[in-house]
């Protein structure tokens, strides 16, 4: 069997309604599934990037990136596995606060460098970032104390020097 | 008159050398329709959406040329669909203009309203929706030149109809900075090297030659490879045709129903230089038994196209006719006099023992007829036996004279495509080669013919069956016939009458010489009808699931 493994690619698109639409296509066809994606518009507001995560054995990820590559209206693409770059990503979590843990949370959140966002009737909202694993390993840590629900971005990614 | 959105339209279409446009009107395609109307542009009206596709893919495959058709929104734009997915899967050029409801009602589930954009995404190269006139001459002027450059393909541009009626002003500034795709990878003369090192050091080695052979106008480039470096080539069924076969290097097609020499040379040989193919499984059968000793290059203008099916050691991303030019002077004079000597005397063996080719009594009709037409008339086969017959038979003098539905397989393409085949080659000769099945999918197009009086040759092999379906279950359903008798009460002379168009029907075992001689001598549209027995089938073929070098010859018992 082949080794499954994880890419991250940056996309640079033209800004237009359906370029996601096709790049999604080249994943469906494959049966490939997008793990996560993020996108937001580039110093050119012309462009958009999309950082996407999917995994797959090397041979179809290589075919994938190719197909994208040949979309018109895809800039360029880079594979971040490959070239050095910080990938982070960024966890909303909701948590069940009482009076018993209050304190614990609180201590792990400072431990954490998370940022309480909202108290709400005993919910507290947490910002924490960090790399796909933190992020697994922080939700891991706060299921005991009562988490109640979390919304993660997917990885963003930048090159470390330009590419 | 006002300027409009359909003037634009007209005058980008003659910009880009378009003469004739395939489609059949609606609703929303009226305001183009009626802007044609002043134009030398020829509106040919087909009988049905699927068949302008197919015209104007036959077209583009017998002109080299963008073909185009055009549509309304809604079940005319659904009814291109397989014929831009046929143009797709051979790499066609065509542009299909699709009428849409106005922009206002998008979304709404108007009248004849359908996501035309999101249903051809995976059979197009590329597509426009234009919801701002302003982008309308930029999105047209993109469409041809996507479709006609790089790896060619459909596009399909989707005009609403306010689009189409509103008033501005035609543009007159040059286009500038259109969007290419395959011309990201830059070349790189060492790769070169390396291919024609590898080609030097090689004894047995084979070039196999793709569709994107004549795509690329590489005939020429390529018949001096093959004569200097003293390569025999085989092709696929797209390649069929792509340099001439008569300087005695062509060893035939490969694949399921290929020529089991051309698909063992493959198997036994050390290097293979593959040019403008992407090794469909038709091409390989098995991928991991394919050519299992050989180094393999291979040259393709589509990146996407290197290594999709099997694994590359020597890939280079390029233009055909440029990479094989920058080739050339690297690649050595040679001999391979034993490598030649082998395989010559085998292909003399070949045609002693299968005299009609393995295609029967068919095999000797198609000959007759490609000898009673002029030089240079054009074959439109359709899809199943009469396809396989046809490509085994027909010899190809020029790149662009034999037209099938190689990747997609459609069966009904052959009329249809022959309409433009005609239309865009008006002083070649056309023949459609069809069974009775293919024909019936588009038999509508008769009417067509008629109207316009194409002077097109149709000949049905009749047999009363789906006859690949019933050589298959034949074969490997332990003759369990199932779905694949049409019958033999249909007079189709009579129904050709109906149309307009005189015809005649022959039994094949009986000489068919008078009915192709009176073919070729009527000046309008000519059906020939000939009766086939429906146990006359296509041999040698690969069962499914086996490697090209397990060809069979006939039933086993």
């Amino acid at each position: 069997m082949t080794k499954v493994k994880e890419k991250t690619v940056s996309i640079l698109v033209n800004n237009k309604p359906d370029v996601l639409a096709r790049i999604a296509g080249v994943f469906s066809l494959r049966s490939f599934n997008i793990e996560s994606i993020s996108a937001n518009i580039t110093k050119d507001p012309r462009m958009t990037k999309i950082i996407l995560t999917t995994r797959g054995n090397q041979v179809n990820l290589d075919k994938i990136e190719k197909q994208i590559n040949n979309l018109v209206d895809i800039v360029q693409v880079n594979d971040l596995t490959k070239i050095p770059s910080v990938r982070r990503e960024m966890l909303l979590i909701r948590l069940k606060v009482s009076k018993e843990n209050q304190k614990r949370v609180s201590q792990t959140i400072e431990k954490l460098e998370g940022k309480v966002l909202s108290k709400e009737g005993g919910s507290w909202i947490v910002e924490i970032t960090g790399d796909a694993d933190d992020i697994v390993n922080i939700i891991d840590q706060f299921e005991k104390f009562g988490m109640d629900d979390f919304t993660r971005t997917g990885t963003i990614a930048l090159e470390q020097i330009h590419p | 008159m006002e300027t409009i959105g359909a003037d634009i339209i007209v005058k980008i279409l003659q910009e880009e050398g378009v003469d004739a446009i395939f489609g059949y009107p609606g609703a929303n395609s009226l305001p183009l329709n009626d802007r044609l109307l002043d134009s030398p542009i020829r509106h040919y009206l087909t009988r049905h959406e699927q068949a302008a596709a197919h015209a104007a893919d036959g077209y583009a495959r017998a002109t080299g040329k963008v073909g185009v058709c055009l549509s309304t929104s809604g079940p005319g734009a659904t009814n291109l669909v397989t014929g831009i997915a046929t143009a797709f899967m051979d790499s066609s050029p065509i542009v299909a203009l699709t009428a849409q409801v106005n922009t206002s009602l998008l979304g709404q589930d108007a009248f004849q309203e359908t996501d035309i954009i999101g249903i051809t995404m995976p059979i197009t190269k590329h597509s426009f929706q234009v919801n701002d006139i302003n982008n309308l001459s930029y999105a047209l002027k993109q469409a041809f030149h996507l479709a006609g450059t790089g790896r060619p393909g459909p596009v399909v541009v989707d005009l609403p109809r306010d689009i189409l009626a509103a008033k501005c002003k035609c543009p007159n500034e040059p286009y500038e900075n259109l969007a290419e795709v395959s011309a990201k990878d830059i070349d790189d003369p060492e790769q070169l090297e390396k291919i024609a090192k590898a080609l030097d050091q090689s004894e047995r080695p084979v070039l196999i030659l793709g569709g994107g052979v004549k795509l690329s106008g590489a005939d020429n480039e390529i018949r001096v490879l093959v004569e200097k470096a003293k390569i025999p080539f085989v092709t696929t069924m797209m390649g069929i045709g792509s340099i001439s076969a008569g300087n005695g290097y062509d060893f035939g097609f490969i694949g399921t129903h290929g020529y089991e020499l051309a698909n063992r040379m493959v198997h036994q040989s050390d290097f293979i230089l593959a040019v403008g193919t992407r090794f469909s499984d038709r091409s390989t059968s098995i991928t991991h038994e394919f050519a299992p000793m050989a180094t393999i290059a291979q040259i393709d203008i589509d990146p996407t196209s290197i290594g999709k099916n099997i694994k590359v050691d020597l890939p280079f991303i390029g233009d055909i006719k440029e990479t094989v030019t920058a080739l050339l002077p690297m690649v050595s004079f040679k001999e391979r006099t034993q490598w030649l000597a082998r395989t010559k005397n085998e292909k003399t063996d070949y045609h002693e023992k299968n005299p009609d080719n393995g295609c029967g009594p068919a095999g000797h009709l198609i000959r007759s007829i490609q000898n009673q037409m002029p030089a240079g008339t054009i074959a439109v086969a359709d899809v199943g036996l009469n396809q396989i017959w046809t490509v085994r038979t027909w010899q190809t003098g020029a790149a662009r004279n034999l037209i099938t539905s190689g990747g997609m397989g459609t069966m009904g393409f052959s009329l249809p495509a022959a309409i433009g085949a005609k239309v865009g080659m008006p002083d070649r000769d056309v023949v459609v080669i069809t069974g009775d099945g293919g024909f019936y999918m588009n038999i509508q197009e008769l009417a067509t013919i008629s109207y316009y009086n194409f002077p097109l040759k149709i000949v049905v092999i009749n047999n009363g069956h789906l006859g690949m379906i019933r050589q298959m279950q034949d074969l490997f359903y332990g003759s369990r016939f199932t779905t694949c008798e049409l019958g033999n009460r249909v007079d189709l002379v009579a129904v050709a009458r109906g149309f307009g168009i005189e015809g005649r029907r022959v039994l094949i075992d009986e000489d068919p010489k008078e009915g192709i001689d009176e073919m070729s001598r009527v000046n309008g549209p000519y059906l020939l009808e000939v009766m086939v027995d429906p146990e006359s089938y296509v041999y040698p073929i690969i069962p499914p699931g086996r490697s090209n070098v397990e060809m069979i010859f006939g039933k086993a018992v």
